[in-house]
């Protein structure tokens, strides 16, 4: 600010924008130093090998290789993919459900709305906690119902049978955010105009057609933009994991986001860690990126 | 926000015309979304029902009869939990520690983030578009991808197992998110104010601090409800950097809280009461905040 007289223009322009520059600093450095940096040095550490302390050898894409003939890694990958269709497929649907219903004012419908979204709140930890002791073998509530109803048969090891795990794990996330798909998805119907259903009753119309023909596809970018955010939720699924199964019994339940943690931060592998790492990023990104890609967000004014 | 005003319509029940009268009157499929919707909100609320009755109850009748009710109320389970005496673990340092994270986290992401939107959405400088680009491409990194440099580059910093590495960790990774949405907002916010302030000599800092931030209180706030739900919930970055037992958060120690059933004594009861203490806070704050809550949850999802 030495040259705050003279009639520089280029220093008229730099005290121009020097406080805004001064306004965004902060962020700047925030997102530069525990964002940007850690993402491109992810990048970096995949070519390392690399296991925490000492130096760090290079070895170019060998961890990639490796990663690809990694049957766990396998495992996980398509664990995740599945997690990220069926929860999705689940939560969009049945919000679907209840956004109409809700919306329509069915009997009860401020009841349904606060019973459907309290799980939302709730941490995901005490979420998988709870279901855990509710799946447990010999004690848990869903086996205790099964046989004091006589069907001992169809009393699981919920968690622990490794063609059930999957099933039992997915059923949580599925539980828990079925609100929130409902809550937005409600927003958008009732954005609605009035005169739009006055219409459609004019033409008569049953629920039927109202529901298919007039609600879905108007709030067609709002049922696409949850759907985009609930399938990369249930890509990054963590805790419920780690609470309820450590990624068993044999690989069963073993998420990416998991295997990423047990492989650095248990096993002290960093840079195959980070190949992970990279794999997860990748994959989070090409979603986000065809949704952006595919459904080109126009903002919807009825 | 467009948000807001969808979602006030939703709550402020003004109901026109036709909406319910249509509804499957007379078909058979009626009893049965009936059914459906009245199952699914029991479903919904009967496990966290569960979870406050067990709290209250011995192993022995969580295990053996688990749809009882308890006998009496008795704050015993709370306070053990909270003190540690019975289960070595200080749920009520830990659920200090999480409150603290969270307070300080709000507080340091908002500051960051009204700085960082309002510059953008009010400045013309060169780099305002690349930034904007740049906050709308970490949108789609999950934060697992950060994870191995950050437990280092913290580390480096001597910031491990330090409620502030925590913050300044969570802080980031809602910035982006926060930024996005409050540039949105103050481009929408009528300038004429702030003009007025300049020409009265007012400085970009002052009008910022006296005009902008006071008059933007509702959505600031919007933000901060959106937000505390989250970093409470946070179980990844807490797991990764926080290794001693006395910095652990809230669901760190839920997490790594395995007690085994006793049947005799009452232990079961105090991991429920743990999950309590997690859970009561935010079902307090939905109640409270009901509307905002959705809103915001809302605004969200249209961006």
């Amino acid at each position: 600010m030495a040259g705050a007289g003279d009639g520089n223009r280029f220093m008229r322009n730099f005290r121009k924008v020097l406080p805004w520059y001064l306004f965004i600093t902060p962020a700047s450095l925030m997102l530069l130093t525990l964002m940007a940096y850690p993402l491109f040095d992810t990048l970096r550490l995949s070519l390392f090998k690399w296991g925490g302390l000492g130096p760090q050898s290079f070895i170019g894409l060998k961890n990639f290789s490796k990663l690809f003939g990694d049957e766990i890694f396998w495992r996980a990958l398509g664990n995740s993919f599945v997690f990220a269709i069926v929860v999705p497929f689940f939560t969009v649907s049945i919000g679907l459900f209840l956004g109409v219903a809700i919306s329509r004012r069915m009997k009860g419908w401020q009841v349904y709305r606060i019973a459907f979204f309290i799980p939302v709140m709730m941490s995901g930890v005490v979420v998988a906690t709870l279901w855990a002791n509710m799946f447990e073998f010999n004690h848990g509530l869903f086996n205790t119902v099964l046989r004091g109803i006589g069907l001992d048969a169809l009393a699981q090891n919920w968690l622990g049978d490794r063609n059930v795990a999957l099933i039992s794990v997915m059923l949580v996330p599925i539980w828990q955010s079925v609100g929130f798909p409902m809550i937005v998805l409600l927003a958008a119907i009732e954005g609605i105009p009035q005169d739009m259903h006055d219409a459609a009753t004019m033409d008569g119309v049953n629920e039927w057609q109202r529901i298919w023909g007039l609600i879905v596809p108007l709030i067609k970018p709002v049922l696409a933009s949850i759907t985009m955010l609930s399938i990369i939720g249930a890509m990054k699924v963590f805790d419920i994991v780690l609470v309820m199964t450590k990624g068993g019994p044999a690989f069963s339940t073993q998420v990416l986001g998991y295997y990423l943690f047990e492989t650095a931060f248990r096993s002290g592998y960093f840079g195959y860690g980070s190949a992970i790492a990279v794999v997860m990023f990748v994959v989070v990104f090409a979603i986000a990126y065809a949704y952006v890609r595919g459904v080109r967000i126009e903002s919807v004014e009825y | 926000m467009a948000a807001d005003r969808l979602t006030s319509r939703s709550v402020g029940g003004s109901v026109g015309g036709d909406r319910t009268l249509g509804w499957w009157a007379g078909s058979s499929l009626r009893p049965i979304i009936y059914g459906i919707l009245i199952v699914g909100a029991l479903v919904q609320v009967y496990p966290i029902f569960f979870l406050l009755m067990n709290t209250l109850k011995t192993d022995t009748q969580i295990l053996n009869t688990p749809f009882s009710l308890p006998t009496g109320f008795s704050m015993a389970p709370f306070i053990d939990v909270w003190t540690g005496d019975r289960t070595g673990m200080f749920f009520g340092r830990y659920f200090f520690n999480s409150a603290i994270v969270l307070a300080a986290t709000i507080v340091l992401m908002l500051a960051i983030s009204c700085l960082c939107g309002y510059a953008m959405a009010r400045g013309q400088f060169p780099g305002n578009g690349t930034l904007h680009q740049a906050l709308l491409l970490s949108l789609a990194v999950p934060a697992h991808a950060l994870a191995i440099p950050l437990y280092f580059f913290v580390g480096s910093l001597g910031l491990r197992n330090s409620l502030f590495g925590l913050t300044l960790v969570y802080a980031a990774l809602g910035a982006p998110f926060t930024i996005i949405l409050m540039r949105a907002y103050f481009m929408h916010m009528p300038i004429e104010l702030e003009e007025a302030a300049r020409i009265d000599g007012c400085g970009r800092l002052g009008v910022f601090l006296r005009i902008v931030m006071p008059i933007s209180r509702g959505p600031i706030a919007g933000m901060a409800i959106i937000n505390i739900n989250w970093i409470w919930s946070e179980l990844f970055f807490s797991l990764i950097l926080m290794n001693k037992a006395d910095v652990r958060t809230l669901p760190l120690a839920i997490a790594l809280y395995k007690p085994a059933p006793m049947t005799v004594e009452t232990v079961l009861a105090l991991q429920y009461a743990a999950m309590a203490l997690a859970t009561i806070p935010v079902l307090i704050l939905f109640f409270l905040f009901q509307r905002q809550i959705a809103s915001g949850m809302t605004m969200g999802a249209f961006k």
